[in-house]
């Protein structure tokens, strides 16, 4: 059907020179195509079954619980360890050593002999070891504000403030959540031709909704204890709208530069969904109607976005301004509505608008999420015949934003990204401050294209780039990006990554929107706290009814 | 003990930028370790070999002089490394017929990797060999002849690479590496080079923190 009224429209791919820019970027919402949307389709799709197999919880709240979700053909189980954590150890930092909660999404459904090896390493995060039977391993802390008061409420016998839930938005958040062969958890490659773990990071989200059902289930457990017969039962509308939180560091921000293919194939694929939906020549009154109301809901899900950074408050300010002044009644279909946004919105206002496009068009976008995956073996071998004319080319115009960048600026490369001793993880620092240009890691693409072409400039242009990359090996992981860019348009961040003025939050809300995250509460320029499967049904309540619109409030609940 | 590859390409990477190498060829000895671990070969441990052989040296000092002709380099040895991503870079050559020989080549197993990429594009299969080893890869999977001695040999007096006609009994991929503990910690060693030492101020800047997270 929607095939026949795209007939004689083309609507081209939006520029990767523009879609590319980190503030942009930093503007992404989540959409129809984002991870936990998909997962939360296909598990009503497939009507998996849930079950709780084990809550040996005690008094204190130590002890292990397992949730199983079975899919028509496998079965994962989130073990959960639930600790009693004094609360001077309780930090979101990469470097904490303890925590309220930790879990593991295991392959199956694990054995007593599991849950006792399991017990013994999971709880030490990576001072543990898990194996192939492992898919994931995560920790959560609280939410010492609402904990707190959602255990005290239900004891006496109350429901909790539900401003006071809105507020803060989930009773645990995620501090770390590995996957892909960390700790020893099996690979990728061991689980990427499961269908159900084809789209990017289904694991990582299948563990983060059986842990919103470990925590809601964590809570009442600890009311009972206080409060005894009078506990009240939380209530489902109340609970629905706890998510689980997340606690974003830099150690998030160089994905998305150290999985090019990975990463163009996400953009991609939102870019597709974009073109493909204002290609649409005209729109069905019911087509209008599910936009009109999403887009209610998403001005709603605005209004109940707090922040206290500034940053962001600017953003939503904006957001707030741009849904208002949008035109609902434009009699054109959605590409004219998209232009008109590109020429009057914010970045962040149009960003918002491309996402809720796409949703009156699942049946024509949504199976792109079957695309996002990325098998990077073909593209890692360097092409050596090509000439250093056609990377030249390639250079000029891929990177010409970079060939236009005064690198012996102080200010456009007064950042390095480096790698601490302490926990290994991803640091941004001072180039010219602190002593750790030696230990740089390769995250400033634009520079170091910037360098090749600089290096190529006398060498002839029909000499292959396997006679120059002899001569100069220095330039082989830059020349790699390159190719890879030539052939996948949305891999490379076209911005200056080491600029004084780089915000590493643009990098972490960017990834955390194609999650599915919503609710950005940056802490800091390079750490952000968000909220998944906020207003998400819990693994009982899962429909094809329930399972995908989720993320935006119903705009009865905005009382 | 087993490892995950993405740990093993992981601590590779490390290691290689630890030693000296530029990312690029980091980024090959990574992946390349990756590959024949997953075969149950000890990519691992040849590796930690190579980089405490070659640890800190110039690579143009161990590169070919030249892609005419047979291989050789300015040093005496080449890199397998650096000799087995200009094979690979140069995978055309071998679609025309061409064989590749490189002269002293250290470490000839590490060479392999760089064949099944170098197969891969030329969608076909390339066989390396030296002394009685001889491994061909379609990019995929792997045919092994040789005994295992020759096969882990630290030197390769002449090594050829060319497209042959197919593969028989090729072995697949597992998903799984093992990796002995000392050859791990020899590579950790190397690793560790590449990280900063944490000082207060980068402790607190770096990471971004500084404002409460317990609430």
């Amino acid at each position: 059907m929607t095939q026949e009224r795209q007939a004689g429209r083309h609507v081209p791919l939006r520029d990767p020179r523009d879609v590319m820019r980190l503030a942009r970027l930093g503007a992404l919402h989540q959409s129809r195509l984002s991870f936990m949307r998909i997962l939360t389709r296909r598990m009503a799709r497939e009507n998996w079954r849930f079950n709780r197999t084990a809550f040996e919880i005690n008094t204190q709240g130590v002890g292990h619980a397992v949730y199983t979700a079975h899919t028509p053909t496998r079965s994962y189980s989130l073990v959960a360890f639930a600790h009693d954590l004094p609360p001077e150890q309780r930090s979101d930092r990469v470097i904490a050593t303890a925590w309220d909660a930790t879990f593991t999404l295991f392959d199956g459904v694990p054995t007593a002999d599991d849950i006792t090896r399991l017990s013994q390493n999971v709880p030490l995060q990576e001072a543990g070891r898990v194996s192939q039977t492992e898919l994931s391993v995560s920790r959560a802390n609280r939410s010492v504000r609402l904990w707190e008061h959602v255990v005290a409420s239900l004891a006496a016998g109350d429901q909790p403030d539900m401003a006071r839930i809105k507020a803060v938005g989930y009773l645990m958040r995620t501090t770390a959540v590995y996957g892909s062969g960390k700790l020893g958890a099996a690979d990728r490659e061991m689980i990427a031709d499961r269908p159900e773990f084809n789209p990017p990071f289904q694991v990582e989200m299948l563990s983060v909704f059986l842990t919103r059902a470990f925590v809601r289930d964590l809570v009442q457990h600890m009311a009972n204890t206080r409060g005894g017969d009078q506990t009240a039962t939380l209530d489902g509308n109340i609970s629905r709208h706890m998510g689980i939180g997340n606690s974003t560091g830099l150690g998030m921000a160089p994905f998305l530069l150290n999985h090019p293919v990975l990463f163009n194939n996400w953009v991609a694929a939102r870019e597709e969904a974009l073109a493909r939906v204002r290609a649409i020549k005209a729109a069905r009154d019911g087509e209008i109607t599910l936009f009109e109301q999403m887009l209610d809901r998403s001005a709603l899900s605005a209004q109940q976005w707090h922040s206290d950074h500034p940053i962001q408050i600017k953003k939503l300010a904006q957001l707030r301004a741009d849904l208002d002044s949008t035109d609902l009644r434009a009699p054109d279909p959605w590409d004219t509505l998209y232009l008109w946004a590109e020429a009057n919105l914010s970045l962040e206002g149009q960003e918002c608008l491309a996402s809720l496009l796409l949703e009156p068009y699942g049946a024509l976008v949504d199976e792109l999420s079957e695309h996002m995956a990325a098998d990077n073996t073909p593209t890692f071998r360097i092409a050596g015949a090509m000439t250093l004319g056609a990377l030249r080319g390639i250079l000029e115009t891929d990177y010409g934003w970079a060939l236009n960048t005064d690198w012996s600026a102080p200010e456009n490369r007064a950042r390095a990204w480096y790698v601490s001793e302490e926990k290994l993880e991803p640091r941004l620092g001072d180039r010219f401050k602190e002593a750790i240009e030696d230990y740089e890691q390769p995250l400033a693409p634009g520079r170091d294209a910037a360098t090749l072409f600089a290096a190529i400039a006398h060498w002839p242009d029909d000499t292959p780039v396997a006679e120059f990359l002899l001569r100069h090996p220095e330039h082989r992981h830059i020349l790699r990006r390159a190719q890879i860019v030539n052939r996948a348009p949305y891999a490379e961040i076209r911005d200056n990554t080491i600029a004084e003025t780089v915000l590493p939050i643009d990098m972490l809300r960017c990834k955390l929107a194609f999650f599915g995250a919503s609710h950005f509460d940056p802490r800091s320029d390079r750490w952000v706290r968000i909220c998944m499967y906020g207003g998400a049904p819990f693994p009982e309540d899962l429909c094809p009814d329930t399972a995908d619109t989720w993320v935006y409030p119903q705009l009865e609940d905005d009382t | 003990m087993t490892f995950s590859l993405n740990e093993i390409e992981a601590m590779s990477k490390r290691a290689a930028r630890g030693a000296g190498l530029p990312w690029g060829l980091c980024e090959e000895a990574a992946k390349g370790t990756r590959w024949l671990a997953s075969f149950g070969l000890p990519g691992p441990a040849l590796l930690a070999d190579l980089l405490e052989l070659n640890d800190r040296l110039p690579p143009v000092d161990l590169s070919p002089i030249s892609l005419s002709g047979d291989w050789r380099a300015p040093a005496g040895r080449l890199s397998p490394l650096i000799a087995g991503s200009a094979m690979s870079d140069s995978a055309m050559r071998m679609d025309q017929g061409d064989t590749i020989t490189m002269v002293n080549v250290s470490f000839p197993l590490l060479v392999v990797p760089f064949a099944s990429g170098a197969a891969l594009r030329l969608q076909g299969a390339v066989t390396v060999e030296w002394g009685d080893v001889h491994l061909t890869t379609d990019g995929l999977n792997l045919c092994i002849q040789g005994p295992d001695a020759a096969l882990n040999a630290a030197h390769a007096n002449s090594l050829r690479c060319f497209a042959s006609a197919g593969m028989t009994a090729p072995k697949a991929p597992v998903v799984r590496g093992t990796l002995d503990s000392d050859v791990a910690a020899r590579l950790n060693a190397f690793a560790h080079r590449t990280y900063a030492p944490a000082t207060e101020q980068s402790r607190l800047l770096g990471a971004g923190a500084g404002l409460s997270d317990n609430d």
